[in-house]
């Protein structure tokens, strides 16, 4: 009696897990399904979002032909560095698309329809939809990394393990700033400034920064989780590293669920009539 | 008045009304104002590494190439944005309510986002200019090869001149060939495809990084497109002056201006006459 006693919050924790598990699964495919349903678009802003990636790096190609380096980065650094930047920004985009509508939703009292559902509310709200041009970004990652690195399986399998810390680290900051919007009503300024920092201090080599940019970087503004300290993890093949980094995406995700659920408290609805489709 | 004075006042009243329109939300403007001080920050911070090793790249220095990208981007903000209006009145069919109005379609257009857009492409000049003074100093010095007598301030006022009246014809050529991307909607629902192209050429000939840093060949063919005439012809105004080559590079701004017309012109005969109005 008392083993069983003893294993029932593990079986419970398991049960939770696989349930959830195929909450996200069946989430996703209904995101899938939704989205090749334009297929027209879906090619569109596929291709799209790998023009502008490769905009990029045909500057970086031009500039770096003619200085060697910048910030200590050569022209395949920056490449990785896209790949890692882009993949991770993606993931978080298909998998939780909400994450940058989070702030509307609450601002316009729209929580309601998930609050009456029976799985997390947090969770539910961000993976309810998925954004079509994210999948560019996905695949462009893995291009670029075929293309620098070749097809060795261990170079993917890292890359894959580093994007995944990535892409939770990009939802849990997005989602934190846009919960702000529970305390401060509009948040939305404050969001597209977070996501422009982000995005763009990411994209660009560590090195350019100076020290007192630095600190940002792996706190607030946390570039240095999605894209510097991934890109020393792959460049020596460290998969020791690599378990930190799910670390500090957990406490990351830990801090941003905290907000959302603390801000949760003083929400109010907007009684409108929503339904999930 | 005359009937040409009278079809100039029509489209200049657009012109105001549209900017009237902007200046009555000035906090649309913050978010561009946001990102333009963004990027001409990071920019600087890789000019910086780029030039660690070395005082001068393709001809440009240091401070050559902040202020280069500083007024670059400025059409990019400023008239960058015309497609996706343009192309959503054709979509939407509001493009019927407007051919039905008295005034030239292409004209009135241009008068009103145009005008609408001169505003913030100000607003960003003037930060530009102040981020620039605080990154990196005074713009540089003007070129050598003055005509000779001519004081210094006589020049600042020519580049000033120059730099506004390229920005202008940037601004238009801009107007002129998104309008002919944008009627493509009269043969094809997506036609955003068109656009991407357009923008990213012209993100990297000449926008993000001065022509002269291209590889020779790739340079020769650039300038024989219009991508260099939409940033790259203000911003080395600014940073390398001399009267012959500004006059040069705004009377190929305006040749390309008067072909990206034709252009636009020619694509609404054509396409005006598949349009098909439903509806009541």
């Amino acid at each position: 009696m008392k083993i069983k006693d003893a294993q029932a919050p593990v079986a419970r924790f398991r049960g939770r897990f696989k349930a959830y598990a195929r909450f996200m699964t069946a989430a996703f495919l209904v995101n899938v399904k939704a989205t090749l349903e334009y297929r027209v678009n879906f090619i569109l802003q596929f291709f799209g979002m790998m023009l502008n990636n490769a905009a990029f790096a045909a500057f970086w190609k031009v500039l770096l032909d003619r200085v060697g380096k910048v910030g200590g980065y050569g022209f395949s650094d920056v490449m990785l560095l896209w790949a890692l930047v882009s993949s991770s920004f993606g993931l978080a985009h298909i998998v939780f698309g909400n994450v940058r509508q989070l702030g509307r939703i609450i601002m316009e009292g729209s929580l309601d329809v998930y609050l009456l559902q029976p799985k997390d509310v947090w969770l539910n709200v961000l993976a309810s939809k998925t954004i079509v041009s994210a999948w560019g970004d996905f695949a462009y990652g893995y291009i670029v990394l075929a293309m620098m690195t070749g097809t060795e399986l261990e170079r993917f399998a890292l890359f894959t393990a580093l994007i995944i810390p990535g892409a939770l680290i990009f939802a849990a900051t997005f989602a934190a700033v846009e919960s702000l919007a529970f305390l401060i009503g509009n948040s939305s300024a404050l969001s597209s400034a977070l996501t422009e920092f982000m995005l763009s201090f990411s994209l660009y080599p560590e090195g350019v920064y100076g020290t007192g940019l630095r600190w940002m970087l792996y706190t607030i503004v946390p570039s240095g989780f999605v894209a510097f300290l991934p890109l020393r993890v792959f460049r020596s093949l460290d998969w020791g590293l690599v378990l930190l980094l799910y670390l500090v995406a957990a406490l990351y995700v830990g801090l941003s669920y905290g907000l959302f659920n603390l801000g949760l408290r003083r929400y109010e609805s907007g009684n409108r009539m929503d339904a999930r489709l | 008045m005359s009937r040409l004075q009278k079809t100039l006042r029509k489209y200049a009243l657009a012109a105001s009304t549209a900017m009237s329109e902007r200046i009555a939300y000035p906090g649309n403007f913050v978010g561009s104002m946001f990102t333009y001080a963004l990027f001409v920050f990071i920019f600087s911070r890789v000019w910086a590494g780029a030039y660690a090793g070395a005082t001068e790249i393709a001809g440009y220095t240091m401070s050559m190439a902040v202020w280069y990208f500083i007024i670059a981007e400025i059409p990019s903000f400023g008239f960058g944005r015309f497609f996706s209006t343009l192309s959503r009145d054709m979509k939407s069919g509001q493009i019927a309510y407007l051919l039905a109005r008295p005034y030239d379609f292409i004209g009135y257009s241009m008068a009103e986002k145009l005008g609408g857009s001169l505003m913030e492409a100000g607003i960003i000049l003037a930060e530009g200019l102040v981020v620039g003074l605080v990154l990196v100093g005074l713009p540089p010095a003007i070129a050598s090869g003055y005509p000779a007598g001519s004081s210094s301030l006589a020049l600042e006022a020519a580049r000033s001149g120059f730099l506004v009246v390229s920005l202008l014809l940037a601004g238009a050529l801009n107007f002129f060939l998104q309008i002919a991307l944008a009627m493509t909607a009269f043969w094809l629902e997506e036609n955003e495809a068109f656009f991407w192209i357009f923008q990213k050429f012209a993100l990297v000939v000449g926008t993000l990084i001065p022509i002269e840093f291209l590889p020779e060949k790739v340079a020769r063919i650039a300038v024989w497109t219009p991508f260099p005439y939409l940033s790259y012809a203000p911003a080395r105004i600014m940073v390398a002056f001399s009267p012959a080559e500004a006059l040069s590079l705004v009377a190929r701004q305006a040749l390309w201006v008067f072909m990206a017309l034709l252009l636009a012109r020619a694509v609404f005969a054509s396409g005006s006459r598949r349009l098909s109005v439903n509806g009541g």
